[in-house]
């Protein structure tokens, strides 16, 4: 966790509204921009280097649109309540993308290190049985084409290997 | 054999009795071996547990690994998962991002983490709720159907069920009933375990890592050693209740504490303590009862242009094994301290604390400017034993491994293609080896199978449960 935001807006009954909104490092840990609060919406601005919050969070006029939206938030002094990630409008989904080990850059694996096609990337199709069957070959040509189309092309380049 | 026993018949002497046996004799030993594990052949052998049906109510890698062992060797093992969730070790993954995806249609965004490699091999997935009432009827006529049941669940959760040993042995006599979780019962019979926990309470993790004077702490292994190692002996008991089962037509019930089992990996602790009141201590990557037997740190790194640091900086120690008079006084002579060998002229003046201390320091002196490849190639040319820590890119590119099959890559039938070392390490058997059909499967990947064609359920039934989410 690198930072929050803790949004004191005074709200309509004059109350603050008192939401601890959480800056994941993933997202954040150098990034400027509106995020919203994820319990009243107001929008706040930063900027974040290495993990520190180098300016902001300022609020920013009613009506600007955010960016991004915090992963998760809530408000510890309500016994609590929580808005867990993915909540349309309020958390961003959680995507739990692999990262490229160094650039820190979202990089989806599909072949493994000798170059053969690996089922390793999301979403993935439903599966077409029933009450959550799977079936048990994955029909790479009929579900992922241009994972099929693209190992088609590295077994030309002479990129799959044995070990 | 004949019936007079005077009698000497061809067959009955030693030796070979065809020439395809012939042959074999005749074969160098490597060539035998090769030729009897034959590895990459493993499917055309068959399976040693064939025709077992085992209950894997399981969770995390203690447990599953019980279970998994049976799989490999050819048991059928249904692995009973919370619908849409699935085993917690699912979610659970390298820094949080190493997954292969799907996990279940509900959930598209979400996958398998690598953390449930190897603990799950070759199962049935089904989902289901097991302890709703609606449920009850399914689950017990699994039960019927099968051999045995592997459980983690807290003592006592399963009997409240309705599900535990002493009901389900109404039910089936011959029943095999597992549990294995933390500490049993007890005092500490509601504490939940992890292989950390293991390690610290069985007073493991006390005797691993370096001393304090020399900068170390008590330490816990990275992987879950604790948790791979109580699993096997899992298995174990489970094999023998099966043999006595073959014998008696009776079931078990098995109890498996984690935390006693990492007891029995502390060798001599509890006998020096009986006998002497002293209490054992940490040695790290030294040794308590040889010495020179231990892990050394050499000056530079195999690889110092790798990118990868593990081999950038790590490739750096070097395991010598010298305890021998004759082997210590050569690797004095390599180190050029003479006066070290006539130091400590006998095994029993280097193995005490002080002298091991003066040795290894003086080892690693003379290592300082050296490469990790370096030392060993000065030592293994002396012919004393000495071997690089290997990282696991090491074995992956390590010759003798690939010989044997110990690590190998596998076409799984769903996630493609994947490098697998968790089945093939345990062992070669020449007649029914173990294999790996596939890794895992999303959670309910086999509820039409189980429930339709092994229960008999009709579809409607199953798709209904599915929509309530029971199953």
């Amino acid at each position: 966790m690198c930072d929050i935001i803790w949004c004191k807006k005074v709200q309509g009954e004059g109350k603050p509204c008192e939401t601890v909104n959480y800056l994941d490092p993933y997202c954040f840990w150098n990034w400027k921009g509106n995020i919203n609060c994820a319990h009243c919406g107001t929008v706040y601005y930063i900027h974040m280097i290495n993990g520190h919050m180098y300016e902001g969070p300022t609020e920013q006029k009613a009506g600007t649109k955010p960016d991004t939206s915090p992963l998760y938030a809530d408000k510890p002094l309500e016994g609590y309540i929580n808005y867990p990630s993915g909540i349309e409008g309020r958390t961003r989904p959680f995507h739990c993308l692999p990262r490229h080990i160094y650039l820190g850059v979202p990089d989806m694996v599909k072949f493994s290190i000798r170059g053969r096609p690996l089922r390793g990337w999301r979403p993935q199709p439903k599966s077409a049985g029933i009450a959550g069957q799977f079936p048990f070959n994955w029909e790479m040509e009929k579900l992922s084409p241009e994972v099929a189309a693209e190992y088609q092309e590295k077994i030309a380049k002479g990129e799959v290997k044995d070990w | 054999m004949a019936k007079d026993l005077r009698e000497c018949r061809l067959e009955d002497l030693p030796g070979p009795k065809s020439k395809q046996e012939l042959d074999e004799m005749k074969m160098p030993y490597e060539a035998y071996c090769k030729a009897a594990f034959a590895p990459g052949h493993e499917m055309s052998k068959p399976e040693a547990l064939k025709g077992i049906r085992w209950l894997s109510t399981t969770m995390y890698i203690f447990t599953p690994h019980s279970v998994a062992n049976l799989a490999e060797l050819g048991a059928e093992v249904i692995k009973v998962e919370m619908p849409r969730m699935g085993d917690p070790m699912k979610h659970t993954s390298p820094f949080n991002e190493a997954y292969l995806y799907p996990l279940h249609d509900t959930r598209p965004m979400t996958g398998t983490g690598y953390g449930f490699t190897s603990a799950n091999v070759n199962e049935y997935y089904l989902s289901m709720d097991y302890h709703l009432p609606e449920m009850k009827e399914a689950f017990y006529r699994l039960i019927k159907m099968s051999d045995g049941l592997t459980e983690c669940y807290r003592p006592g959760t399963f009997d409240r069920w309705k599900q535990s040993y002493r009901f389900v042995q109404e039910l089936n006599p011959r029943f095999i009933y597992v549990w294995g979780g933390g500490f049993g019962y007890g005092p500490k019979c509601f504490g939940g375990s992890y292989d950390i926990l293991g390690q610290a309470h069985a007073g493991l993790a006390s005797v691993t890592g370096m001393h304090e004077f020399m900068g170390g702490h008590c330490t816990k292994h990275s992987n879950w050693c604790i948790d791979w190692y109580s699993g096997t002996q899992i298995t174990f008991g489970i094999l023998a209740a099966l043999h006595w089962r073959a014998k008696t037509g009776l079931g078990t019930m098995i109890e498996f504490s984690q935390v006693q089992a990492a007891t029995r990996v502390l060798g001599h602790a509890a006998p020096l303590y009986g006998r002497f009141g002293i209490v054992r201590q940490r040695w790290g990557n030294w040794d308590t009862q040889l010495c020179v037997h231990g892990i050394i740190l050499c000056g530079k790194s195999d690889f110092p242009d790798a990118i990868n640091p593990q081999d950038k900086f790590e490739a750096r120690y070097a395991m010598v094994s010298a305890f021998q008079d004759k082997d210590f006084k050569a690797l004095c002579g390599v180190i050029k301290k003479p006066d070290m060998y006539s130091k400590y002229l006998k095994h029993k003046d280097r193995v005490e604390g002080e002298a091991q201390v003066d040795i290894y320091a003086q080892l690693e002196d003379w290592a300082k400017d050296k490469s990790r490849g370096e030392v060993v190639r000065i030592l293994q040319h002396e012919g004393l034993l000495c071997e690089p820590v290997m990282n696991d890119r090491e074995v992956y590119e390590s010759e003798h491994y690939r010989t044997r099959g110990t690590v190998r890559w596998m076409e799984d039938p769903l996630f493609g293609d994947v490098l697998v070392q968790g089945t093939y390490s345990a062992g070669l058997m020449s007649q029914t080896p173990r294999r790996q059909y596939w890794i895992w499967r999303p959670v309910g990947a086999d509820n039409v199978k189980i429930y339709h064609e092994l229960l008999g359920y009709p579809i409607s039934k199953v798709k209904e449960w599915y929509d309530k989410a029971w199953i």
